[in-house]
């Protein structure tokens, strides 16, 4: 039973991490720019790919010793790569929608998200079956008699630090600052010497570096991945991220835990509770934005005449 | 526009007004026609370099476009009359081609429910992504209710309006409180929750759907069966063209009419400005709800016709991307601009048909198109136009 409880509590934190990690780059990215890159989920799940296809090259190289360090490796290019990309996709298309009404953001960015999963499902050997990933540690960890599998464990930590890190990143560096000026005012932050443009490249960078870090901790713990698991991943991500409050990185973490959490609870208790876990996600979403239509910690927006 | 333009436009006119709305009424079925027939890969981007050719011309020249609005303003009846004329005859010209007729009638489907986001997404500004979720509740009420109650095809259509309109004011009593973004992901959580239940509920037939649901009939005329007429014979989804015909028409009146009404002028106050058209006693959040009722409502009679004419429906056809796919119409057509939304319609169902070639990569190749599409004419096809106050 406490075994059982346990199981139950280690699934709830490994998702809510994975979502916070695919949350936060909407709300660092919706914050810096009112966009919404609906494209997130998808670009993210190019890492898994990344990471498979350069493991196996790197196998190639090095011979089959499995050793740490080409995992480690595969890990890393896929993280870059996925940064890059995440450049690339405001570079091509989002730049373009700055000055453009919202939503045609939000479709150009949904169409983004068609082209990478057609790119990965056309172009990658056999993109459209399911491929078996690998889990990044295998084995237990004992923590003073408690036995727990290793993954979980190491998910949860490394998000934990990831959030640290970004915590410390955005509010005590000088890129930070940077970002969080040209958030508040572009125009002035161009009279203080910042370029705009090379802010919003970096955090595109690092908004897709986090959400690839999800996406892998995501196939690794499914132990699967395919072309199209980004639009679900992205789509929780997103709904994490507005439930807290968008642009606010402490509510994209409590709407990532409370989306995990109803999804954990419902998984646990009802009979068929994993085909109605989304259901109850998004009845959760509806009613929360019913009670608080601008997230849990975002400012309510009052307008002036 | 200032009255020496006008003037100037009304002395260059060289055809009279009849000549020119018969030419691009004529010209613009013969383009479709030829389009719905070409199978040909060459045939096929060789029509639409013409269509492109045609909208680059619209775009340097747009007194064009004023010439010919100027004529189907002066020969208004002679407009309606040929229009329903080319529309009636249409299948004759078709050959009984049933692959032609089932894009006609789907491209007339989706036209239904871009013209239904259309009332909230273009004349409101209110983001929904769920018409396609509206459609699917549409669709499903009608099938249950024939195959399990024996309801005929006209006594499921105003039962599964009715329904989905209940919901469309459920899904728009949040927008009361939240906007934009928030709004947006509402629907979509709407969209997913709707779509869930239908994949995982018992008496909706779980991810296999609804089969067998009987074909409707009209004064002992079942839809099943070819249309003979004058010695000429018409494949049996001439029906269906029929009545997905009468149901765009009626669709089309609809925006007519609320887009000189009251109502339509309260939603294109509330997409100016919201706080300016609260100030003006208009009620912001009745106007917002009433947007999500008529969508549901004209999204559930294209459902019931879809559930009807192919005779299975499933979750699949009625996921988010489908919804994403109607707003892309509304937008590429062009906002607030019925004749735009429909060609948007219109061009996004054949596209990817006549795409057939590029097999694998015809999604691809769509998604760019629409994104090159947002870049370069990022107001749609045919723009929302200016609207006319008073008489002339």
């Amino acid at each position: 039973m406490e075994s059982l409880i346990l199981q139950h509590l280690l699934n709830w934190l490994v998702l809510g991490s994975i979502y916070t990690l695919v949350a936060i780059g909407f709300s660092l990215l919706f914050g810096l720019l009112n966009v919404i890159h609906f494209s997130h989920g998808d670009v993210s799940m190019i890492a898994p790919f990344a990471a498979l296809g350069s493991l196996q090259v790197l196998f190639g190289l090095a011979g089959s010793s499995v050793g740490i360090l080409p995992i480690l490796a595969a890990l890393a290019i896929a993280v870059l790569v996925t940064g890059l990309v995440g450049i690339g996709a405001d570079r091509l298309v989002i730049s373009r929608f700055r000055n453009s009404p919202a939503m045609m953001a939000l479709v150009a960015t949904v169409a983004l998200g068609t082209v990478v999963r057609e790119l990965i499902r056309g172009f990658y050997p056999q993109g459209s079956n399911p491929k078996s990933f690998p889990a990044i540690v295998q084995g237990f960890a004992e923590f003073g008699g408690l036995r727990l599998p290793a993954l979980p464990v190491l998910i949860v930590v490394s998000t934990v630090a990831i959030v640290v890190l970004m915590y410390l990143l955005m509010q005590k560096s000088p890129i930070g600052m940077r970002i969080r000026a040209v958030a508040e005012d572009g125009a002035t932050a161009r009279l203080m010497g910042i370029t705009p443009a090379r802010i919003f490249a970096f955090t595109f960078f690092l908004a897709s570096a986090v959400g690839a870090l999800g996406a892998l901790f995501f196939a690794s713990y499914a132990g699967v991945v395919r072309f199209d698991f980004g639009v679900q991943l992205g789509l929780i991500g997103f709904s994490a991220a507005v439930i807290g409050g968008l642009g606010s990185m402490g509510g994209a973490i409590l709407g990532a835990l409370a989306i995990a959490g109803i999804e954990t609870i419902v998984q646990a208790n009802m009979a068929d509770g994993a085909s109605y876990r989304l259901v109850f996600a998004f009845a959760l979403v509806i009613l929360m934005l019913c009670i608080r239509p601008s997230g849990l910690l975002g400012k309510p927006v009052f307008e002036k005449v | 526009m200032s009255t020496t333009t006008l003037t100037h436009v009304q002395s260059r006119a060289a055809l009279p007004a009849g000549l020119t709305v018969a030419a691009t009424e004529i010209g613009g079925a013969a383009l479709l026609g030829a389009f719905l027939l070409a199978e040909a890969t060459p045939m096929v981007l060789a029509l639409l370099a013409l269509m492109g050719g045609l909208f680059a011309a619209l775009q340097l020249r747009p007194l064009i476009e004023e010439e010919i609005l100027r004529a189907f303003h002066e020969a208004r009846g002679l407009a309606t009359v040929l229009a329903v004329t080319i529309v009636l005859i249409y299948p004759f010209f078709l050959g009984g081609n049933t692959y032609a007729l089932h894009l006609l009638i789907v491209s007339l489907l989706y036209s239904v429910l871009a013209l239904a986001l259309n009332f909230q997404l273009g004349s409101a500004n209110i983001p929904n992504f769920a018409t396609g979720a509206t459609y699917g509740i549409g669709a499903y009420t009608s099938a249950l209710l024939a195959i399990h109650l024996g309801w005929s095809f006209w006594a499921t259509l105003p039962a599964a309006a009715i329904v989905a309109t209940v919901f469309g004011f459920l899904l728009g009593i949040p927008s009361m409180r939240t906007r934009d973004s928030y709004l947006a992901l509402v629907t979509i959580a709407f969209g997913i929750v709707i779509h869930q239940m239908l994949n995982n509920l018992s008496w909706t037939g779980g991810p296999n759907g609804l089969v067998g649901i009987p074909a409707p009939s009209l004064l002992g005329h079942s839809f099943m069966q070819p249309i003979e007429l004058f010695g000429f014979r018409l494949p049996s989804q001439a029906n269906f063209y029929y009545l997905s015909a009468a149901l765009l028409g009626l669709a089309i009146l609809s925006a007519k009419r609320l887009h000189e009404s009251r109502v339509g002028l309260a939603w294109n106050a509330i997409r100016a400005d919201e706080l300016a058209a609260k100030c003006q006693g208009i009620n912001v959040v009745w106007y917002k709800i009433l947007a999500f009722g008529v969508d549901a409502f004209l999204a559930a009679f294209a459902g019931t016709i879809y559930a009807f004419y192919i005779s299975y429906i499933s979750p699949d056809n009625f996921t988010f991307l489908v919804s994403v796919t109607i707003m892309t119409m509304v937008i590429v057509g062009g906002m607030d601009n019925t004749l735009g939304v429909i060609l948007g319609a219109f061009l996004l169902t054949m596209l990817p048909e006549k795409l057939r070639v590029f097999s694998d990569y015809r999604l691809l190749f769509v998604s760019v198109v629409v994104i090159l599409f947002l870049i370069l004419r990022p107001k749609g096809l045919f723009p929302q136009r200016q609207r006319h106050y008073g008489g002339q």
